[in-house]
């Protein structure tokens, strides 16, 4: 019986009833990659055989009805920034293509507390710099839609891999939309939680104000299960929260706001008319909705692209040869450094540590970063006092539907407007996920984008799954399953 | 040419908390490199860093003690520049909102008070310590070693205003903010092992003139003789380069313990780019009103304080202060010797000479167990009563610090009371006179100074127990009657 089409609960379910065994589903997601990872190369390590045995454990607990958590057997893939003890952590990068990290990120240790089962690592843009997982050091991975199409990035591995069902789900992470703009274009769910309730710890960091790890599943249920597994406040990360969930209505008492700027130029039509068609179904079910401006938002690209540089210039100058990772000799310590960087980043992370530094630099400060952090915290406001209005924000998740590989790849520019509408819930730190509910004309998935105010993830996540329930997306890729 | 030399001081202090910075590695005292580490200090990826308190409270209370204002909502940035020994190639220090701002601090030049102006107290982690052979600097080393250690163990850097006038001053302030951080218990206050570095700017101007000359900075020093012997030798060269008219570089030099002189490290200093910005992994730190109570109730005394309460008993201002310098054990003998005594001037020196004296000549760090505090005063008032003299009084303190007896048994023992009947010691004069009649006769003939050996002679017969005060004035009696 194959059910790696099912969600995590129904999953858990056939476990509990013993109609079918995790070891019988951990073969099913591993001939599921065999038949598609040549063509997708959606991971750049498998773990079957060195979990073999964690899965024949998880068959005698459900055998033994002693099993008490969801996602107990369940194969979850891992975007390869975040560590995994005795694994390789690459981040699709040359820098680490020999590095094996000697402790678990939070995350890692909490899914393993559930006895989660680690299918392997997923390809993504180098250190998670990219909207098409084609920077990576590694290869490209291909949309399991289409193979001439990109499945958006940075966690495009992570995508491909539950879309070409490899794994059940995949822990992403998620700087300007690297989780929800991959799910949309695989046709998935993706979420962002608020920044600071999932532990960063273990999460190679790009731009630590803005980077959260989150899920990309199939179903908004499967993301509820898995968020709630790893969120929680972190000693060992000092911008964690505690998770003190707001309860804000999701019912039809709700208003919903529709952002104005989200749905002007710059937009296709048939992503326009996804977001309309799930606001005709919330008006039909009562919902009140209302056209909401935020003028700000439209300056979303520049902010981010002088923050997130100027943090990732420094997180990234650990990358020195000196201590692990590539190392490329020189003359002198400091010409080894230089070598070693010059060889061990790709064209991409090098162009955003040099925008970075200059917008850090002494006499461009003020100018640059300090103008970001200006405007970013006008965001924050702006965001504050629209959820005094409204409940919740939609707005298409990407601008478009997938691209073609390499259609964007000439044009920097061009490529980091697709964050155009994911990048505002980085910016303000407020939850947001992404839901399929339909298809281009090129028989490609598209989704929108649902937002509300920080700490209401659980309010979101039920209010979602309403829209999910509503829309009956069902669109499969075909040819791998 | 009227010149006077203006210098600044910046000094770093190593905490002696359990634990490192931002890490919970213990901080260890030892030679084998490489033995207290954890990802977070060794900048692995994904690692982050988590404030300790307790260095944040070291830190807030030398701020407090030297009368700073106290930056409530204090930030740590990151200071970007890359050192092989530095694991992040950023250091987390503090820029604009330091904890601690406009202090001051009172230091002693023989009988006179002065007070140094400071400018900040801040925090910082300290770098790794790399060990270069073939060369002592980095760019010429054959090779290099690498010990982390030290890397992250928490600095608190105190910076004073450009105040101080002399390398006396210099000195002075340093061996003050020693104690400071011996009493508040901050630090071991150990200079031989680098507990406290100071880094000093020096600028020579003309004496009328209301700017400051062009800074040279003399970094990374750690003995009061090198800061002292550096800081004359550059105000030596630039006064000598001005009258000469050479123009002053400004420049970072290093000091040269050997041949005493300082050199050109690097130049233009001023223009090194740190790249400060506000660390995003460590949120705005916020020092409550209620923090800052709770470190105001660990203040102890402090040594300015000390040195007023010692002047009550009737030091001067330069007895005081080498007290409130001493090891507490000794603070505190002087005060129950004092209080016995009532006598400041017997206590103060018995204390600091003799007693500290034998001691050092036998090696002897700690006084022994049977050591009696009341000891001292016993010493002191047979002194004043006479019953033994100065001299058999060092041989009693020399038995005591030996074996286990007291001051009275010493004396009884090794016979050792005065002889203060004049008329026994009338008898004794007598008898010598008689025996010496040839020395008599020179002595009335003018040769006064064989008086001592008549003097002499009574000691002797008397096996020292004759008060030779009274011995002296009876014999002088004798030979004019």
């Amino acid at each position: 019986m194959d059910v790696s089409h099912l969600s995590i609960r129904e999953i858990n379910s056939l476990f509990t009833k013993k109609e079918i065994k995790p070891s019988e589903l951990y073969s099913k997601v591993f001939e599921n990659a065999a038949n598609s990872e040549a063509a997708l190369h959606a991971h750049l390590t498998l773990f079957e055989e060195e979990n073999i045995k964690k899965a024949a454990e998880a068959d005698k607990r459900f055998s033994n009805s002693e099993s008490a958590s969801l996602l107990d057997g369940i194969p979850i893939a891992i975007k390869d920034n975040i560590n995994i003890k005795n694994y390789k952590t690459t981040c699709s990068s040359k820098m680490l293509s020999n590095y094996t990290s000697p402790y678990d990120a939070t995350v890692i240790e909490k899914l393993k507390q559930q006895n989660t089962l680690f299918t392997g690592k997923t390809n993504l843009d180098e250190f998670a710099m990219g909207s098409s997982t084609e920077n990576s050091a590694f290869g490209l991975t291909k949309n399991p839609w289409n193979t001439d199409y990109v499945p958006g990035g940075s966690s495009g591995g992570s995508a491909a891999s539950v879309g070409a069902r490899s794994s059940i789900a995949a822990l992403g992470s998620d700087t300007g939309g690297s989780i929800r703009q991959p799910a949309s274009f695989c046709g998935l769910v993706g979420f962002k939680p608020t920044y600071g309730t999932v532990s960063r710890f273990g999460l190679v960091a790009f731009a630590s104000s803005l980077d959260q790890i989150g899920p990309i599943t199939k179903t908004v249920d499967d993301s509820r299960i898995i968020f709630s597994s790893i969120s929680g406040e972190d000693s060992r990360d000092a911008t964690s929260v505690i998770n003190n969930q707001l309860d804000i209505p999701s019912d039809n008492t709700a208003t919903i706001g529709v952002i104005k700027e989200l749905m002007e130029d710059g937009i296709s039509g048939e992503a326009k008319n996804e977001v309309n068609k799930v606001i005709e179904i919330l008006k039909s079910k009562g919902y009140k909705v209302k056209e909401i401006s935020i003028p700000i938002i439209k300056l979303s690209i520049s902010i981010y692209y002088l923050i997130a540089p100027a943090e990732c210039s420094a997180n990234l100058a650990r990358f020195d040869g000196v201590r692990y990772g590539l190392r490329v000799d020189g003359n002198t310590s400091y010409e080894m450094m230089e070598n070693t960087r010059a060889e061990g980043f790709g064209a991409e992370v090098k162009r955003r540590i040099l925008l970075g530094t200059y917008a850090l630099s002494a006499g461009y400060y003020d100018e640059y970063y300090g103008k970001a952090l200006q405007a970013r915290k006008e965001m924050i406001d702006e965001f504050a006092k629209t959820f005094k209005d409204v409940d919740y924000l939609i707005s298409p998740t990407t601008p478009t539907q997938a691209f073609k590989s390499g259609e964007k790849t000439s044009n920097p520019l061009e490529m980091y407007m697709s964050d155009l509408c994911t990048i505002p819930a980085n910016l303000a730190g407020l939850p947001a996920i992404s839901i399929p509910t339909g298809l281009s004309k090129d028989e490609l998935p598209l989704g929108v984008q649902i937002m509300s105010k920080p700490l209401s993830d659980n309010s979101l996540l039920d209010f979602s799954e309403i829209i999910e329930n509503e829309v009956q997306f069902d669109g499969q890729p075909k040819g791998w399953l | 040419m009227s010149l006077k030399p203006t210098i600044g001081i910046e000094t770093h202090i190593e905490l002696n908390t359990n634990t490192k910075m931002f890490c919970r590695c213990a901080v260890v005292d030892t030679d084998e490199p490489n033995i207290s580490l954890c990802p977070t200090c060794i900048g692995l990826p994904g690692a982050l860093p988590v404030p300790n308190k307790k260095a944040i409270e070291f830190i807030t209370l030398l701020a407090l003690s030297t009368g700073c204002e106290i930056t409530s909502k204090g930030m740590f940035h990151r200071k970007n520049y890359f050192y092989p020994d530095l694991p992040k190639n950023y250091q987390i220090s503090q820029f604009d909102l330091p904890v601690g701002l406009n202090g001051e601090l009172e230091i002693v030049i023989d009988e006179n008070k002065d007070y140094i102006q400071i400018e900040r107290v801040h925090m910082e982690e300290d770098t790794g310590k790399s060990s270069h052979s073939g060369s002592g600097r980095i760019e010429s080393a054959t090779s290099t070693a690498l010990d982390f250690n030290r890397s992250g163990v928490p600095l608190v850097e105190i910076v004073t205003k450009p105040v101080i006038s002399s390398s006396k001053q210099a000195v002075a302030y340093i061996e003050e903010l020693r104690q400071l951080s011996i009493d508040l218990n901050i630090s071991e206050g150990r200079l031989e092992k680098g507990n406290l570095r100071f880094d000093a700017n020096i600028s020579v101007a003309l004496e009328d003139s209301n700017e400051l000359g062009t800074k040279v900075e003399i970094k990374n020093m750690n003995s009061l003789r090198s800061l002292e012997r550096a800081i004359d030798f550059e105000i030596q060269r630039q006064t000598k380069a001005l009258e000469d008219g050479v123009e002053i570089v400004q420049e970072t030099r290093h000091w040269d313990e050997n041949k005493e002189v300082t050199s050109t490290m690097r130049s233009k200093e001023g223009s090194a780019d740190y790249r400060y910005f506000s660390d995003p992994d460590l949120p705005n730190m916020f020092l409550s009103d209620e923090f800052i109570k709770e470190v105001e109730t660990l203040m102890p005394l402090l040594p300015k304080a000390q040195r007023e309460e010692l002047m009550t008993t009737g030091l001067s201002l330069s007895q005081s202060n080498i007290l409130s310098k001493s090891d507490d054990w000794i603070k505190k003998l002087y005060v129950k010797v004092f209080d016995q005594t009532k006598d400041s001037v017997a206590s103060y020196n018995w204390i600091t000479g003799e007693l500290q004296g034998q001691m050092r000549k036998a090696n002897i760090e700690v006084l022994p167990e049977w050591f009696n505090d009341d000891y001292l005063s016993e010493i002191i008032e047979l002194i004043k009563s006479n019953k033994i003299s100065f001299t058999s009084a060092k041989i009693i303190l020399t038995e005591i610090l030996t074996a286990e007896t007291t001051p009275s048994k010493v004396a009884e023992q090794k016979n050792l009371f005065q002889e203060n009947d004049s008329e026994k010691i009338s008898e004794m004069i007598n008898q010598i006179i008689k025996e010496n009649q040839d020395i008599v006769d020179r002595i009335k003939s003018g040769e006064d100074k064989l008086v001592g050996f008549l003097v002499g002679q009574l000691m002797k017969q008397s096996n020292g127990s004759v008060n030779p005060g009274m011995a002296k004035e009876l014999l002088l009696k004798e030979l004019e009657g």
